[in-house]
Parts: structure tokens; sequence; C-alpha cells
């Protein structure tokens, strides 16, 4: 708490100086555009229909409710991505890598209070995207909002511990700009944001299956589309946060080695 | 003349130092593009099967021309987008010092910054187009008039492209920020310029912004010259349009770039980043 709390801090001040109007405005336009695709597509090409093997893979004939779910899901864990994985990358290139080494404040508090901070702009710039969606007659009919608020807290979970690994492989090889990216289109392929994963040939499908957001989808689907209780997701829900977990606790154990390849390689990232 | 051939090769040398080879030439200009263009099949697979869907659109009755369609759109968007790309790297000539000391030489703008286009599109784009011709060749969805049509599309793709990259690299004479490039050209320039969706899906007002773009041309005769074995007379209007837009290109950039000259003079802005 020492440390996180003032991480949160630090970085709530930093975004009110200069917030990052490029990034937001960036992330806003693919979910906005993403959306509004599956709104043409939707009716000028399916005519407002859905084709079977979608009714059967989704569970759902919402076309435009599954798609935005999953635009707003892409968005939030893209933006989270962001903040936490190069949180440290970031520090290197201003400088203050080495200051936070010396520091005795561990790894895990100092990413926690970033993705704290994260979350709190995230969700506020995902309701950006649902208010464009909502404005053009989306609706999202069922929410159960105790398994919706469970679902988002378990993707939150998933995408900071995803976070985690991707930070030391980004101060490892000092380098964000690739392994952001291969990252977001990887997992807009596999884990099931604008389409089924049972559409995915089964290699690709068992890919998306060791990610912990294609879990989260599920759970957050369910409860936004079908009104499932949060008896029903709890399944989804274990896969998703414990596989976060899991990125989690390898992310830690990289992070002391790629320090120190970070320092020894010196000089900007 | 032999003053501006001088400026294109050491150009087309630097940028093939630059760039040929590197990682993320790779990533950017064949894994995120062939990776994007699965999601977007898949993505509008679901509607593109709905009952009744062929009415509306016959090319959705085979799923491989469909592919193909949005591969054309995936391999002229990465043409186009990797100019957007060069035009950020241009930038750090500025960064780096270097942007003043080029315009402190006689060389010719114009031939400079056409040639740090189309030097970056050479070394950027041959990856996804080679994929591109290797996967039509494979699936065997080319539809083509006659042999010459290769030629009229190759050219429909590159001389626009090449004008859009000068006209990209003058704009960064007035602006130090090149972060703007990278948001307002990526997403909102496949929506408007059909790379995903055929035209007449799009609203009109879409439509309206996209024709702004030589892209959306650009693509409309590569897939009509490729896919719909269209001849010349057919895409006529097309060639036209985009020969006018190339032209209007080329004419701005020539604009952009005495006036963002005189400007820098006036404020020694060729330093500040």
């Amino acid at each position: 708490m020492p440390t996180a709390l003032p991480t949160m801090r630090r970085n709530w001040l930093v975004t009110l100086r200069a917030y990052p109007w490029t990034y937001f405005i960036g992330t806003v336009a693919t979910g906005v555009l993403t959306v509004g695709l599956a709104y043409l597509a939707f009716h000028a090409i399916g005519g407002g229909q859905v084709s079977a093997g979608f009714l059967a893979d989704g569970g759902t004939g919402d076309y435009l409710g599954y798609v935005t779910v999953g635009a707003a899901a892409l968005m939030f864990a893209t933006r989270m991505v962001l903040w936490v994985a190069k949180a440290q990358i970031t520090e290197q290139r201003e400088g203050t890598l080495e200051s936070q080494l010396l520091a005795p404040a561990r790894r895990l508090p100092y990413l926690v209070g970033v993705g704290l901070q994260a979350f709190t702009t995230t969700v506020a710039e995902v309701a950006v995207m649902l208010a464009f969606a909502i404005a053009i007659g989306v609706r999202l009919p069922a929410p159960d909002p105790l398994a919706l608020l469970c679902a988002i807290a378990a993707v939150g979970v998933a995408v900071f511990g995803l976070s985690v690994p991707l930070s030391a492989i980004m101060i490892t090889v000092g380098e964000a700009h690739i392994t952001q990216n291969t990252l977001f289109v990887g997992m807009a392929l596999l884990c099931g944001f604008t389409f089924p994963p049972a559409m995915l040939p089964d290699p690709l499908r068992w890919l998306g299956e060791a990610l912990p957001l294609t879990s989260g989808l599920r759970a957050l689907r369910d409860a936004a589309l079908h009104h499932a209780p949060v008896g029903a997701v709890l399944p989804d829900l274990l896969i998703c946060a414990g596989l976060g977990a899991v990125y989690l606790a390898a992310g830690l154990r990289l992070l002391g080695p790629a320090e120190r390849i970070a320092v020894q390689r010196g000089g900007a990232a | 003349m032999s003053a501006a051939w001088r400026v294109v090769v050491a150009e087309a040398f630097k940028q093939h130092r630059r760039i040929f080879g590197t990682k993320l030439v790779v990533f950017s200009m064949l894994v995120w593009p062939v990776l994007t263009l699965a999601t977007a099949y898949y993505t509008i697979l679901p509607v593109t099967a709905a009952p009744g869907a062929a009415a509306r659109w016959p090319l959705v009755a085979d799923p491989q021309r469909l592919a193909a369609f949005l591969a054309a759109g995936a391999l002229a968007y990465t043409f186009f987008f990797s100019l957007v790309q060069s035009a950020w790297h241009f930038s750090f000539e500025r960064v780096s010092g270097t942007l003043e000391a080029i315009f402190l030489t006689p060389a010719s703008r114009l031939a400079l910054v056409i040639a740090n286009g189309s030097g970056a599109l050479v070394q950027n784009a041959w990856l996804f187009g080679a994929f591109a011709v290797a996967a039509a060749t494979a699936t065997g969805t080319l539809h083509v008039a006659h042999p010459g049509m290769y030629l009229v599309a190759l050219a429909a793709l590159l001389v626009p492209a090449i004008a859009w990259g000068a006209f990209l690299n003058s704009l960064l004479m007035f602006s130090r920020d090149s972060a703007f490039l990278y948001t307002l050209l990526d997403d909102p320039l496949w929506f408007v310029a059909g790379v995903r969706l055929p035209l007449f899906a799009l609203p009109l007002w879409v439509k309206a912004i996209g024709l702004a773009f030589p892209l959306t041309t650009s693509l409309a005769i590569l897939r009509g010259a490729l896919l719909d074995a269209r001849d010349a007379s057919d895409l006529g209007g097309e060639l036209a349009l985009l020969a006018a837009l190339s032209v209007v290109l080329l004419a701005l950039t020539a604009v952009t770039l005495r006036i963002g000259e005189r400007h820098a003079q006036k404020t020694g802005s060729l330093q500040l980043f």
C-alpha cells in the first residue's frame, strides 16, 4: 500500500496534466469503427440476420451486442496493457528505472498502483465507446449487474497478469512497439472479441484458450447478453482469474532477470 | 534532372539500409496484416453467411472470393499504410537534426519527399506484395481480362501511393507531432476506403470522405482488374479519377513544401521538435 497508492496518485497527476489524447483517440476509434463496421455489415449485407453457424457458436442472434461487448473488452485490454506493460519501459526511457530499482519498493505494489489508475481511466474511456454504440441503437438486452461486475474484475485481473510478463519482455528487448502490437493483433484473432472462437481452426482455438481473455469474454457476454447469474459464469470467472494469476506469477519471476538485462544493456530503450 | 535523380538514388539507398530486413518490417508489413486480415474475415463471416446475404452481395456466395476481396483490401491498405509509417520515420529527420541539413543543400525538395516515400514503399511493401502474389496464385482467385491489366493494377497501386507518401512527408514540414498520423490514418483510413466492406454498404457521407483518399479508388481498380476481370475501358472513370487525385496530391505537396520551407526560414522551426 505505501507503494501502490502513491504510484496511483503520481499517475493520476501525470494523466491530468498531460493526458495522452493520441492513445485515447486511437483506441476509441478502433472500438467505434469495429462496432460501426459490424453495424453496416449487419444491415447492408446480412439484412439484419446472421448465419446459422453464428447462432450455434455464439449462442445468440444479437450480432451487434456480441461485437459491442467484444469491442469494449478489446479496448479495455488494449488500454490496460498500454499502461501496465509499458510502465517500466517508460521509466527506462525517462531515465528513472535505476532509481526505481534502488528504491526499497516491491515491484507488485508498484504495478498494482499503475494498474488501479489505469483501470479508472480505462473504464471512463470504454464508457465513451459504449455511449457511441448505444447512440447507434445497440442494446445490451439483459445485463446481470453482479455477474457483470465480477466478470469485469476477472478480466481486469487477467489483463493485469498478462501485462507483467509483457513488461519483462519489453525491458529485456528494449522495445515496446512490436511487442505490444503483436499481442494486440494476436489476441484480437484468438480470444473471440468480434466473433466466436469456435469458428477458428482447432489449433488456434486451443491457443486462444491459453489466454485468459477468452474465458473472460465468455463470462462478460453471458452476464451482459444472457442475464446469467454469478453461479452460471463462475467456471469461466475462475479460469480467467486463475490463468491471469499464473501469468502474473510467471511475470513476477521474469521481472528480476529482465531488469538485470535492462540495466546491463543501459542507455535508453 | 540528373540532380533530382541523384537525390532519388541516394534516398533509395538510405531507405534500403535503414529498413530492409528489419524486425519492424516483418511484423508491421506481414505478421500484423495477415492476422488482421484473418480477424476481419471471421468478423464479417456471420453476416455474409446469413440467409439472403448473397442476394445483396453476390460475391459472398463463395467464401474464397470473399477472402480474396478482403485480401486485396489488406494489400492496398498495407501499401498506403507503409507510407504513413514512413512519414512517421521521416519526422525523425527533424529530431536527429538532418532535416535542417538537407534543407541547406540545393537538393530538389519535391524529389526528396517523393524519393523518400517511394524508397520506403519498395522496402516495406515487397514482403506483403510477395505474400499476396503467392496466396493469389495458390488459391487461383485471380480473374484478369488480359495480362496488361496486371500492369494497370500495379500502376494504380504504386503511383497514387507514392503521391500520398510525398504529401504526408510534406505535411510534416509544419507539424512536429507525427503521432497524429498514426491516429488519424490507421483505423479511419480502412473504414472510409472500403477496405473491409464493399462500398455499397457504406453511408453516402462516408463514401464522400473516402473519395478524397486515393486508397479508395486505387482499391476499386485493384479489385476490378484482378478479381472481376474488368479491363481498362471498364475502369476508365476510376483511372481518370485516380490520375487526377495523384496530380492534385503532388501539386499540393509542391505548394506545402514551398510554404513550409518559407515558414521554417522565418521561425527556425526545423531545429525544433
